[in-house]
């Protein structure tokens, strides 16, 4: 149930790898030239950044061209000896039923001088006198500890695959697990994981994982993941700064978005102020921090931009008269995360707004006040009743059921 | 069982029908026998009948097909100057087909609009008077600029007397096949605060619990369309737990919607019922006010409130500081 959708939606074909249609045409034709005799190169040598297919491209292949995989990775040890007993199944060009066999060494960069002493050499002299097709995997070819090997090899670059190819595989993926993404929001992960398919899918998982949409809302503070220990280093400094300077400077270490360190600061200086004449300063400076933006939003003056950051910088570093005890952790802002956990909720609630608005001569914002909490009464204790105005304003299932929760089956029966 | 809202079906749909607001109704109808209206102001309390008012003028004036010669807008909604621009003026300046040659533009709530928005419905007001005529709705009428004031008739809506209230009332729930208990009555005026649309839907909501409807129905109604108690939030802060009283407030905004300045209103309320020496009173009034004017000017609902409770935390321990 909780497998890794990175291992769940592997692509089983080649058809499906993400991007390097042109590696793929080579490997294939290599592979399928060995029906012909033994080619001139014994191993293919796979490279190219984490993440970007190398190793799902073999396997797809020896499932599409019904081959029989064998794998050594760098989990396995890879001595000198151990290759070499491997090396025996190399020796012979199928297997014992006819199923061609197809020998894969993975992870090549992961092969240590200690451990795996004398692994290279003998995985070398394996490339030299197989017969049947090896393949080699690494990021990096051009290692030196590769140069002889490199030799016997036909080397194949993967590159990282465009952010389309990448949204499309995302797009899948939700398809199976029956998520409604937005477009934008797979698009910001793809964006963010430069190419790397695999760490895609995995920020995929973290954020969709038991969800039915996902918005860019959702998706957009992973942005504050990666700089997570540079916001921090920024509260550091402004809730412990000794001079309004300090606090205000603070503000330039990062490209965090002000309104994003705002709440940041907003949700941490109850905690990191404990002296509660302290945390009213601290709150009512950020309040009139708050209040400047407020005006320029109304304004559209943005020079007033620099008291909003004396306040939400200084104004809290000054707020402090006691020391804090012990070390506070700093937490992610709540709000923000609730803003986007209860998004679908208030679009629903001005949505039915907008339906009692049309029948009842009152604006949506004074129907969600004054006429939604009685609905929601009234479709929690009267079905009938819940049916008829269902019905007159015109509300959908999902309105039904934001008003009605768990009667709002019965209700839609009663709708027919 | 009825179809849809009570509030909508007993809404009055001619001046004939509306027993409240005797010297205004009298007026509007000798502007019917007149075929003519001018501009108008109805000002007044929520749920006292201005919006009925308009739909019934202009039903009178036109007769059952006025729809066609009457454009709703709510300033709430659409309350920027560009809404004045575009849809105002184009329903303004096109002629009415038929008998009376202007069309009736109600502006629902034009106490919300910009004051940007309301300079540009002055110069449209003027220019398109043979037209279309304005009836703009608020519940102060101090709120609209004096040029626009001075362009209207004024007419004061007042609150509902009690008797009116019960009337309607027994005779909705009468209509409805709903048993009302005299107590249960009571208690719905004695929370209506005179507003008729507030005291139907409570009707409404108490019969949709199918019993007759006592004290405890409507108390109990009450509380659930009301899920948020400020006065618990209040004293979490007072006692100085902060963090709690924080998450209470980021529950009513975010989780049930409600608007920042309900929340400042009744906390204005709940500060004078607290049981706190008189002179903290009218202290923690002062600083609830400056709050308000803040959130007035645009400031962020949940960071003014918070930095409240913050002072609300510091209030509370000079108070057991003091005793």
């Amino acid at each position: 149930m909780y497998a890794a959708w990175t291992a769940k939606h592997k692509p089983r074909s080649l058809s499906e790898v993400v991007g390097n249609r042109e590696a793929i045409q080579e490997i294939v034709r290599w592979v399928k030239s060995w029906d012909r005799g033994v080619p001139r190169q014994r191993a293919a040598f796979l490279y190219g950044p984490p993440g970007v297919g190398k190793t799902v491209c073999v396997e797809s292949l020896a499932n599409d061209l019904n081959m029989e995989l064998v794998e050594k990775n760098a989990s396995d040890y890879r001595t000198e000896e151990a290759v070499q007993r491997f090396a025996g199944l190399a020796s012979q060009y199928g297997t014992l039923f006819g199923r061609k066999r197809l020998i894969l060494f993975d992870e090549l960069d992961g092969i240590t001088g200690t451990e795996d002493r004398g692994g290279l050499r003998a995985i070398t002299s394996i490339v030299k006198t197989a017969m049947c097709p090896v393949v080699l995997i690494a990021n990096n070819a051009y290692d030196p500890r590769f140069s002889a090997l490199r030799n016997y090899c036909l080397l194949i670059e993967f590159r990282k695959p465009p952010i389309v190819e990448v949204v499309k595989h995302l797009r899948r993926v939700c398809v199976r697990e029956g998520i409604e993404a937005e477009e934008n929001a797979l698009r910001f992960i793809a964006q963010r994981s430069e190419g790397d398919v695999r760490s895609a899918v995995n920020d995929l998982q973290a954020l969709g994982q038991g969800k039915k949409r996902l918005t860019y809302e959702d998706v957009s503070w992973l942005a504050f993941r990666d700089r997570k220990e540079a916001i921090f280093d920024v509260l550091r400094l402004i809730f412990y700064a000794k001079s309004c300077e300090a606090a205000k400077k603070a503000m330039d270490m990062t490209d965090v978005d002000p309104d994003m360190l705002f709440e940041w600061i907003y949700e941490n200086a109850p905690h990191q102020l404990q002296d509660l004449h302290d945390l009213a300063k601290a709150m009512d400076a950020l309040a009139v921090a708050d209040l400047y933006r407020g005006r320029i939003k109304s304004t559209q003056d943005w020079k007033l931009t620099r008291y909003v950051v004396d306040f939400m910088t200084a104004g809290v570093a000054m707020a402090r008269e006691k020391p804090t005890l012990g070390w506070v952790p700093f937490r992610f802002p709540e709000r923000i995360r609730m803003l986007s956990r209860t998004k679908q909720e208030r679009e629903l609630r001005s949505q039915i707004g907008m339906k009692v608005r049309r029948r009842c001569h009152i604006s949506s914002v004074r129907a969600v006040k004054e006429v939604l909490p009685y609905l929601r009464i009234i479709f929690e204790s009267n079905t009938e009743m819940a049916a008829s105005i269902a019905e007159w304003l015109d509300l959908d299932e999902a309105m039904v059921e934001y008003l009605a929760g768990g009667k709002a089956r019965t209700i839609m029966k009663h709708l027919g | 069982m009825s179809v849809g809202l009570w509030t909508e079906k007993y809404r009055p749909s001619s001046l004939d029908e509306m027993v409240d607001q005797k010297d205004i109704v009298e007026r509007l109808k000798s502007f019917v026998e007149a075929r003519n209206i001018p501009h108008c102001i109805f000002a007044g309390p929520p749920g006292t009948g201005k919006t009925t008012a308009a739909l019934c003028l202009a039903h009178d004036l036109y007769g059952e097909g006025y729809r066609e010669h009457l454009m709703e807008l709510n300033a709430s909604d659409e309350r920027g100057i560009n809404v004045v621009r575009e849809t105002v003026k184009t329903f303004a300046r096109i002629r009415s087909i038929g008998e009376i040659p202007f069309k009736i533009m109600i502006l629902d709530e034009a106490d919300n609009m910009t004051s940007d928005a309301q300079q540009a419905l002055r110069r449209t007001m003027e220019r398109f008077t043979e037209t279309c005529r304005f009836i703009l709705i608020a519940n102060y009428s101090g709120k609209i600029i004096e040029p626009i004031q001075s362009r209207c008739a004024p007419f004061r809506f007042t609150y509902l007397p009690k008797e009116d209230l019960v009337n309607r009332l027994r005779y909705i729930a009468e209509q409805e096949g709903a048993r009302v208990w005299d107590e249960g009555i009571d208690a719905v005026l004695e929370v209506s605060e005179g507003d008729l649309r507030r005291v139907i839907n409570t009707l409404q909501a108490a019969a949709s619990m199918s019993k007759p409807i006592d004290s405890e129905t409507v108390y109990s109604v009450i509380g659930r369309a009301n899920p948020v108690d400020v006065r618990e939030m209040i004293i979490l802060a007072m006692k100085g737990d902060f963090l709690g009283a924080r998450e209470r407030l980021r529950e009513m905004i975010l989780k049930y919607g409600v608007a920042g300045s309900d929340i400042i209103r009744q906390i204005h309320i709940e500060i004078f019922r607290l049981e706190v020496p008189e002179r903290w009173k009218i202290k923690l009034a002062d600083a609830v006010g400056e709050i308000d004017f803040r959130l007035v000017q645009g400031a962020d609902e949940e960071v003014q409130l918070s930095a409240l409770l913050a002072k609300l935390v510091e209030a509370g321990y000079e108070m057991r500081r003091s005793v």
